[in-house]
């Protein structure tokens, strides 16, 4: 099997030259590619089976979820779970906050990055490549080292407990986005950017209008980057907000879960609350997804 | 994403090594503009991302330092203190305690992660019907909302209620208290972040074995050399620049945990399970001690600051690594 695998060019025709080469009969290969599927079955049940877990007790009463195993789905569609967490538990509140920080950070991130990158790749300025330098020098710094400093700031400019507070950190651009976006850039023929600016472009037309449109792969991925480090983040949010209006989903979760002690229906309800928009552009974007990591580890 | 953005971006292959390194070649040229004009017209595309590293970056690491150095209690003005803070943290808050605990973590996660990564990796390197799709399930946990993940894990662990004592109880097992058990509190956390992580390394171990020369594997076969063989003389060893960085992100990223132990067990039972990080929060945003938390912050730094230079060091030097093809 793991032969088979790694000379990856078997695709599963009946005539391959390797597994004759290696000696195999007919039927040792079928199992072969048999245990193969078993296991990676195996390991995506793994995967997946907490997720599958999750979604059943959430549709069921705590009466069933005391008294049944697990594995057992629901017998009805019961909404009651979710519908006590929207009404009652914030969680409708805490959705909002969630997707107005996200998108927000994201739309600036995003943005910010493609200007800077496009400075750094297509422009010639002094200084340009020490500030560069600083740049990557940055990504040395890891996210919990600067939370302390960042807090006393904030404090320090009244932001606590406000939306602000939450994504002006990383509203405006990130080094790492920058660097994907600036190889990506880079990349893009001379001539046309040429051609641009003798028909009298700016450069910020030139970016918008010839840039932006031929670098949709990075684009993407810097958005689902960015998009899925807002919905995720906890620390941040945790340290800077404590009023329940200013919660967003993870806060409002890992509060409303240890006020809920074993009241497992409504805190896996809202763990459902909050996964599920994740899972929806999870599954619209897959491919891209992928690629997306592809792209951020190759260049 | 953390792990994310502490990988180096030296590390370009094949795709682009034209322009090896950090720097090279530019192409958009602006020739007769004088400098400051060229400045002032770049200056408006930097400003933002600039003030954005300056403030929210660069300035927090110097102020971390400065402190790091004063008694800062929030309630009362700051004053200088010295490197008081530095001793304090041994003498008073156990850090040697909390690095102790964070390596212990790290030792549990990381070997266990990698072999599993690269395991799948080698498993999904073919072009069978299906790989995709086997690929994409097992990156989900990656995206997943940690603090979320967790929730649906403390259940899962959970003694009485959860899937995993109700399993064991089927084949007539009573099974530990899990989260509340010092013994197998950490264990249990380690198992969840490698169930996060494992897709999301795997992926760099499966872009690394498809830049393998297939001819490699067919010489190989030629000369009768089995797939157990093959593996450890052929991918394993070109795999090595692949293997080194995801377990430096790995180890780095591992360093900095928080969501996971914050939900699932609080530093407990006890402070079996209390790393630096989560030893950082309490001691900055529960006892309000940020003196003595920017201190451990330091620590923190400097551990994985020795990570990243040596990741740096040893991929600044492979910009152009390339398999004869």
């Amino acid at each position: 099997m793991t032969g088979r695998a790694l000379s990856a060019r078997s695709a599963g025709t009946a005539a391959d030259p390797a597994t004759s080469r290696a000696g195999l009969s007919a039927g040792g290969r079928a199992i072969r590619i048999g245990a193969l599927y078993l296991i990676l079955t195996v390991m995506a049940l793994v995967f997946l089976v907490p997720y599958l877990l999750t979604l059943f007790a959430s549709l069921k009463p705590i009466g069933q979820i005391f008294s049944e195993p697990a594995w057992i789905p629901p017998k009805s569609l019961y909404l009651a779970n979710f519908r006590y967490d929207f009404v009652s538990g914030g969680f409708l509140r805490y959705l909002a906050n969630t997707a107005l920080v996200t998108v927000a950070l994201t739309l600036g991130q995003v943005t910010f990055s493609v200007m800077a990158a496009y400075a750094f790749a297509r422009l010639h300025f002094p200084g340009r490549d020490k500030i560069f330098w600083l740049y990557l020098l940055t990504l040395m710094v890891p996210n919990a080292v600067t939370i302390i400093p960042l807090y006393t700031m904030m404090r320090m400019g009244h932001l606590l407990n406000t939306y602000w507070a939450i994504f002006l950190p990383y509203v405006l651009g990130a080094p790492y986005t920058i660097f994907l976006m600036r190889q990506f850039f880079r990349n893009i023929p001379q001539e046309v950017i040429d051609a641009a600016r003798v028909d009298g472009c700016s450069e910020w037309r030139i970016l918008a209008r010839i840039i932006v449109p031929l670098s949709k792969p990075v684009i993407v991925t810097a958005t689902l980057i960015a998009f899925v480090f807002g919905w995720n983040n906890f620390l941040w949010p945790l340290i800077v907000t404590n009023s329940q209006n200013h919660y967003v989903l993870t806060t409002g979760l890992a509060n409303f879960q240890s006020n809920m002690n074993s009241q497992w229906n409504y805190s896996l309800a809202g763990s459902v609350i909050t996964l599920l928009p994740l899972g929806v552009i999870f599954a619209i974007f897959q491919r891209h997804i992928i690629r997306s990591i592809s792209i951020t580890q190759i260049r | 994403m953390t792990r994310v953005v502490s990988s180096l971006p030296t590390r370009s292959r094949s795709a682009n090594r034209k322009k090896s390194g950090v720097m090279g070649e530019t192409t958009g040229d602006h020739v007769g503009r004088s400098g400051l004009q060229a400045f002032l017209g770049a200056l408006p595309f930097i400003t933002p991302s600039f003030v954005g590293v300056t403030l929210f970056l660069v300035i927090p690491v110097i102020a971390l330092f400065v402190i790091s150095l004063l008694n800062y209690s929030l309630l009362t003005p700051a004053t200088a203190a010295g490197f008081e803070n530095y001793i304090n943290i041994f003498r008073y808050d156990d850090a040697a305690h909390s690095l102790g605990v964070t390596v212990y973590y790290v030792l549990l996660n990381i070997p266990l992660q990698t072999i599993v990564a690269l395991a799948l990796a080698v498993m999904l390197n073919s072009k069978r019907r299906g790989m995709g799709i086997y690929r994409i399930l097992y990156v989900a946990p990656y995206l997943s909302t940690p603090v979320a993940t967790a929730v649906i894990w403390y259940w899962v662990f959970d003694p009485k209620l959860g899937a995993v004592n109700a399993l064991l109880a089927n084949v007539g097992i009573t099974g530990p208290q899990w989260l509340s058990s010092a013994q197998w509190a950490m264990p249990v956390v380690a198992l969840v972040n490698i169930w996060q992580y494992v897709g999301y390394n795997m992926l760099f171990f499966l872009a690394g074995l498809q830049a393998i020369p297939k001819q490699l594997y067919e010489a190989a076969q030629l000369d009768g050399a089995g797939p157990f063989k093959q593996f450890f003389r052929i991918s394993l060893p070109l795999l090595n620049s692949t293997t080194l960085f995801v377990l430096v992100t790995g180890v780095i990223g591992s360093f900095q945990v928080f969501d996971t132990l914050y939900v699932l067990t609080q530093g407990g039972p006890g402070n079996s399970t209390e790393v630096l990080n989560l030893k950082i929060y309490q001691v900055a945003f529960v006892d309000f001690r940020l003196g003595e938390a920017a201190a451990m912050s330091v620590l923190l730094f400097g551990v994985i600051l020795i990570f990243s230079i040596g990741q740096f060091l040893f991929f600044k030097n492979r910009t152009t690594y390339e398999y004869s093809a």
